[in-house]
């Protein structure tokens, strides 16, 4: 995953997923849940996600652990990316 | 002064959720009501797991799913935990203290705005009603300690003051909050087959109770009708629709399908382990739809979920035969 890619979900995670950790910091393995995000922010991020990386994640990633940690998203993303 | 506190031992730091409430979860938070009875009965040394079978009945209303509640006489005869509702006739802060003084928890509706624990969403941002049980309150310190949502919280100061109101003057046209008393004077921890046996007899009753007609089926065809208003409205209504919908549905089925594991292990069945794997691959559906339709709603662009509807309406029929056939074989 690029720094790039990192920098990215790290500022839409910042805007939508409500942490009680600094999103710009958090380790990149932390379990975002534990760090405070909700069903109803993770939805917001999977929207933002979308939009930011122009991606449609498929019904097979649309599973809470895909959200789970920004090495999760950044994963995810890089399959749909192929980056 | 000093406080009132049911558990002594009862502590927000370190405390261990129920497995219920696991990270790994599908829904980790179901329904406020459900949610606090799960964590009070496992902070008493009980078993959740046994009173989760009303599920089994939960039904599509229009517009809500059931929003599912334990039944309180099952309570009492799984438990001997007692919740009857409270006359609030005098400020809840002196409720609390003489009935926390007297070894009894309170259930009561409160503001999320001034829960602490909800920083996530409402704290300090808005004012929703939710339902918490009181544990642990010490005027003097202005502490209070709570079950809420998945867990077990304190706080204090500015927070302690409005969830009691402590400083406002009586206003006839506030009306007090719906609150409940839990006795648990009469207390039994029973053995695991004691409490599977009640349990089973208890499910064969909420079974009887599924609705008459798929409500998977009939949600699909709401769904279908209603999407246009949905994307209509935007996001912040979505969320309180599939609140009401998709996580009632979903939460109460994977609760449905984690009893009848807990009720196979005690009482061995393959008709009751076939009918949790397909009201879990429901739960599975659901929390898919979810995030499916919140694309559509902010896109705004058409969403044909029929074949995702198909698959939970069919994993509803399935697992109700399994149930059938399973309360059946164990009861004869």
């Amino acid at each position: 995953m690029s720094a790039d890619t990192t920098d990215r979900i790290r500022r839409i995670l910042k805007d939508h997923g409500r942490l009680s950790a600094d999103a710009t910091i958090i380790a990149a393995d932390a379990d975002l849940y534990q760090a405070g995000m909700t069903s109803h922010a993770s939805v917001n991020v999977m929207l933002a996600l979308e939009g930011e990386f122009e991606v449609e994640f498929p019904d097979q990633m649309l599973r809470r652990d895909v959200f789970e940690s920004i090495t999760a998203i950044g994963s995810a993303v890089s399959q749909l990316t192929g980056g | 002064m000093s406080g009132q506190k049911v558990l002594p031992a009862l502590r927000a730091a370190g405390y261990v959720r129920h497995m219920l409430h696991a990270e790994d979860r599908l829904w980790v938070e179901k329904n406020c009501y459900v949610d606090v009875v799960i964590e009070l009965l496992h902070a008493l040394g009980l078993e959740p797991l046994a009173a989760m079978g009303f599920c089994a009945a939960v039904d599509f209303e229009g517009d809500n799913f059931t929003f599912f509640k334990p039944d309180h006489e099952e309570l009492r005869q799984l438990y001997g935990v007692d919740f009857q509702e409270m006359n609030v006739w005098r400020p809840l802060l002196e409720h609390a203290q003489e009935h926390l003084g007297a070894g009894k928890f309170i259930s009561t509706e409160a503001n999320s705005f001034w829960l602490p624990d909800t920083s996530g969403t409402d704290y300090r941002r808005n004012h929703v009603k939710t339902t918490i049980i009181i544990a642990d309150v010490d005027a003097g310190a202005k502490h209070l300690g709570y079950f809420h949502n998945a867990g077990y919280h304190e706080l204090g100061g500015e927070d302690f003051d409005r969830t009691f109101r402590v400083g406002t003057e009586p206003d006839a046209t506030v009306l007090p909050l719906f609150a409940e008393m839990v006795r648990v004077d009469r207390l039994t921890c029973r053995p695991g087959a004691a409490l599977a046996a009640i349990a089973l007899e208890r499910l064969a009753v909420h079974a009887s109770r599924r609705p008459t007609a798929n409500p998977v089926r009939r949600w699909g065809a709401r769904f279908a009708a209603e999407l246009p208003q949905l994307q209509e409205r935007g996001l912040p209504y979505y969320h309180a629709w599939a609140f009401a919908t998709t996580r009632q549905l979903g939460a109460s089925m994977e609760l449905l399908a984690a009893h009848l594991r807990w009720l196979a292990d005690a009482r061995p069945s393959a008709s009751l382990t076939t009918a949790a794997d397909e009201f879990q691959r429901l739960s599975v559906g659901a929390k898919t739809f979810i995030l499916k339709a919140a694309r559509a709603v902010n896109s705004r662009k058409p969403l044909d979920a029929s074949a995702t509807f198909d698959e939970m309406a069919l994993a509803w029929e399935r697992g109700h035969e399994a149930l059938a056939s399973g309360v059946a074989a164990l009861a004869s």
